[in-house]
């Protein structure tokens, strides 16, 4: 019998996490900073913008979700999660000090790089930005690197945007930022209408020296990148990220393939001009 | 698991072929065999040589499958059936982690399994073949399954070649088979009063040194050969792979998926009995106390509703884009994810479609009419 | 062309939406057009009136706003530089769908109704310019419209035989 040589990680073991916050954001909405129990874990787990973590809440299930906050904050790992099944209701009836599971990072992470030296267009719809916030932590630590700036957010109503309490210190950071909810409430003295129109009349002077990255519901997305395309930015300089069923984030359930594609090890980042053909099925 | 040596081929006679079991299992391994229950031959365990399907045949057509006997008293004188060897590495069920609520929350660990020792006794090339395929699935992405990585370096194999082919097999579409050419310990081929054994790893010469072998001689080696071209010479299918995998990724709004879909049942009985589907989910089972919980893994199929539901909707919500995403996977996208095609020719699928849909025939449908080139996105201006 | 019609058709060159027009035909628009500043606040028309000018947004936010018994006025869109204001008056003989309402300091150039009409039948080949350009617009907002209708932020707290 062949002695067992194997990898000893075990990508089906979670680590034990605690939850050291509760935010609460918007209706159904709420930031959960997560610990490491163990400190060696905490020392060594390290997550790019963009990438995700398998929650774990035994005898519920697993739930794919986004890191929302700063890279370099190694202490404390924040997730913005919305009520929407079984995992993620019986995570919003916990509290501070209690115990789950965590996987991760996985995924593929934001081009951070491909942004350097170049104007950067953040484009999020709803729970979408919290994906993008973790490139918004970069982007302000080294803001020099960078040219103009600008996060464009929809959102669908005034008390469903995120984090509305940063956007000052964001704007302070030399973001433009601007944002727009679908249908106003008495009084509201903003922008009305979809996120694509505040695209299309943003100031593009070098659109050849632009990274666009967008996340949000697929159709918003879409049509961000059809507006993005016209005005000039190239489909290798547009970024996306994609959402399927997430059941074991290894790339062996086989649940969250969109064609060719697993989300869980070859995305949810895309660069555009991939997954151009595969977006436009709907049923795929 | 070849070694640079080449073994010379032994002959076995063939009332020795239970010593072959029994030095197996003397060496601690569970043999597993074909064998008949339900009028079908399936895989199980087995220790004597009067379980396998002796003068049984299979006779194999879309949507059907009946044994029948043959004129002879031939032990591997069958193709494939419902089983396939998937089931030893990748098990229809099984624990992957487990929870435990203790004062200072949950602890997390690994079931401590030890992987069965056992022997496979009538592994065919497309089997093997998908072993292989499996292997890059389960060993050679960025994570590795520990279970399956535990079973497969655990296991003997004993492969046979095949000396017929059913109506359904078209191994030779997919270059694995019928000849078995690597990833085997032994290799048996079945003749008048015996087998033929070839030798693929140190392990497998360990055991035939221990047979009452003899060096095969000219005539054997040449019945050897004359059996195996039969089932060569009795494949009729053929699966045309010319560019498959831009054939069916180019044509994803093809009529022929309307069509399929009026005749797929979505039962999934196709992925079931395939050899390299591996769709699984987890689920959790806890005890009354909620205290231990175990996470389970269990076989999945993208037929079933519910396979692609996310976000308050299921994302193929129709049979068409069902047996689409099933079909374009086995056979166009593996080459993208696993550098190899999915589809091992074994004509499972075919055989035990409820409703006999032949994968062979859709591609041809496709490729008969495909859709025109280059047509781009529309852009909204 | 005097001063004031040049310096018209200079800031009307920098508009990118514009940017498809000949010279010429910014030229002729320029001479019917005036530039002005309005400050927050300021209605531009409410519903019901008759349509007096069409609104080019050169800097500012002006929103669109629709009323109805109970609910009153209900914010629809906010339209901002670059874009149009009051489609109809080029059409003609429509009345005010919406009202407009200057939201931030604005700068607008605007053209008198019947006299762009007047333009267009007169001179069927900036007509044609203008219809397109405007279709273009009109078509780009209905898309827009649509997805707000959609309303892909919708609440999914749909039960489900998966758990998420």
């Amino acid at each position: 019998m062949i002695a067992n040589t194997g990898n000893s990680i075990d990508p089906w073991l979670a680590k034990s996490v605690r939850i050291d916050r509760i935010t609460s954001e918007i209706d159904g909405v709420a930031t959960y900073d997560l610990a490491f129990c163990d400190p060696a874990s905490a020392q060594d787990y390290r997550f790019l913008p963009g990438q995700f973590n398998m929650l774990y809440l035994p005898g519920v299930g697993e739930v794919a979700i986004s890191v929302s906050g700063d890279p370099n904050e190694s202490s404390r790992i924040p997730h913005t999660i919305r009520e929407a099944g079984n995992v993620t209701r019986s995570l919003a009836r916990m509290s501070v000090g209690d115990s789950l599971g965590l996987r991760g990072p996985f995924g593929t992470s934001w081009p951070l790089e491909s942004c350097q030296e170049q104007n950067v267009i953040l484009v999020a719809g709803g729970i979408g930005l919290a994906p993008l916030r973790p490139t918004i932590c970069q982007l302000l630590a080294d803001r020099d690197r960078y040219g103009e700036i600008s996060l464009l957010y929809g959102g669908r109503s005034p008390d469903g945007l995120l984090y509305t309490a940063e956007y000052d210190d964001w704007i302070a950071g030399g973001i433009d930022v601007q944002f727009t909810v679908d249908r106003a409430t008495a009084g509201w003295p903003g922008n009305v209408g979809v996120v694509t129109l505040l695209l299309e009349r943003l100031p593009l002077p070098e659109p050849a020296a632009t990274v666009l990255l967008t996340c949000g519901p697929e159709v918003m997305m879409w049509y961000t990148i059809q507006t993005a395309l016209t005005r000039g930015l190239a489909g290798e300089s547009i970024f996306v990220s994609l959402e399927r069923h997430m059941n074991c984030a290894i790339g062996l359930c086989g649940h969250c393939q969109m064609g060719p594609e697993f989300l869980c090890k070859d995305g949810p980042v895309f660069r555009y001009d991939r997954v151009a053909t595969i977006m436009r099925v709907d049923d795929l | 698991m070849a070694t640079q040596t080449k073994w010379k081929e032994r002959f076995l006679a063939r009332e020795n072929l239970q010593s072959l079991l029994d030095e197996l299992m003397s060496d601690g391994f569970q043999v597993v065999g074909p064998t008949i229950d339900q009028d079908a031959i399936v895989y199980d365990e087995i220790d004597s040589v009067d379980q396998l399907p002796q003068g049984w045949t299979d006779s194999q057509e879309p949507g059907r499958y009946r044994l029948q006997r043959r004129d002879d008293d031939a032990y591997f004188g069958h193709v494939v059936g419902p089983h396939s060897w998937k089931r030893y590495f990748f098990p229809p069920l099984a624990t992957i982690a487990t929870a435990d609520r203790t004062q200072d929350g949950w602890r997390h660990a690994t079931p401590d399994d030890p992987p069965p020792r056992l022997a496979l006794l009538g592994v065919r090339a497309c089997e093997l073949a998908a072993i292989g395929v499996q292997d890059r699935v389960f060993l050679e992405g960025p994570f590795v399954d520990p279970i399956y990585q535990k079973r497969r370096q655990a296991v003997f194999i004993v492969a046979v070649n095949c000396t017929l082919a059913a109506s359904t097999c078209f191994c030779t579409s997919t270059n694995s088979g019928p000849r078995c050419q690597t990833g085997f310990d032994l290799a048996l081929t079945e003749i008048d009063n015996g087998f033929i054994i070839e030798v693929g790893s140190a392990a497998g010469a360990g055991i035939v040194s221990r047979l009452a072998v003899e060096v095969a001689g000219a005539d054997q080696l040449a019945s050897g050969e004359s059996a195996r071209r039969a089932a060569v010479d009795q494949i009729k299918k053929r699966l045309d792979t010319e560019n498959i995998r831009d054939l069916l990724l180019q044509n994803l709004d093809h009529p022929q998926w309307d069509d399929v879909a009026t005749r797929c049942l979505s039962c999934t009985n196709c992925t079931m009995v395939c050899p390299t589907c591996f769709c699984s989910s987890v689920k959790e089972v806890a005890d009354l106390s909620g205290d231990h919980v175990q996470r389970q893994r269990e076989w999945d199929s993208c037929f079933n509703f519910d396979f692609s539901y996310m976000n308050g909707g299921v994302v193929r919500n129709s049979i068409r884009s069902r047996y689409r995403q099933w079909l374009t996977h086995k056979l166009a996208s593996w080459h993208d994810q696993f550098d190899t095609s999915g589809c091992v020719g074994c004509g499972r699928c075919i055989t035990w479609c409820p409703v006999g849909i032949d994968l062979t025939k859709e591609v041809a449908a496709i490729r008969a009419t495909p859709a025109k080139q280059g047509t781009q996105a529309k852009v909204v201006s | 062309m005097n001063t004031k019609d040049a310096s018209t058709a200079q800031l009307m060159r920098q508009i990118e939406f514009l940017s498809t027009l000949s010279d010429d035909d910014v030229a002729k628009l320029a001479q019917l057009a005036s530039v002005e500043r309005h400050e927050a606040g300021t209605v531009l028309f409410r519903e019901g009136d008759e349509c007096e000018h069409l609104y080019l947004v050169v800097t500012g936010r002006v929103a669109l706003e629709m009323c109805m018994p109970r609910r009153g006025c209900t914010r629809v869109l906010t339209v901002g530089a670059g874009e149009v204001v009051g489609f109809s008056a080029l059409l003609g003989g429509h009345a005010r769908a919406a009202q407009a309402i200057v939201s931030e300091d604005t700068v607008l150039i605007e053209f008198p109704a019947e006299q762009i009409q007047q333009l267009c039948d007169d001179d069927h080949d900036i007509g044609y310019a203008l219809m397109n350009l405007v279709s273009k617009a009109l078509l780009r907002r209905l898309v827009a419209t649509r997805l707000q209708m959609l309303d892909v932020f919708g609440d999914s707290k749909a039960e489900g035989p998966v758990s998420s």
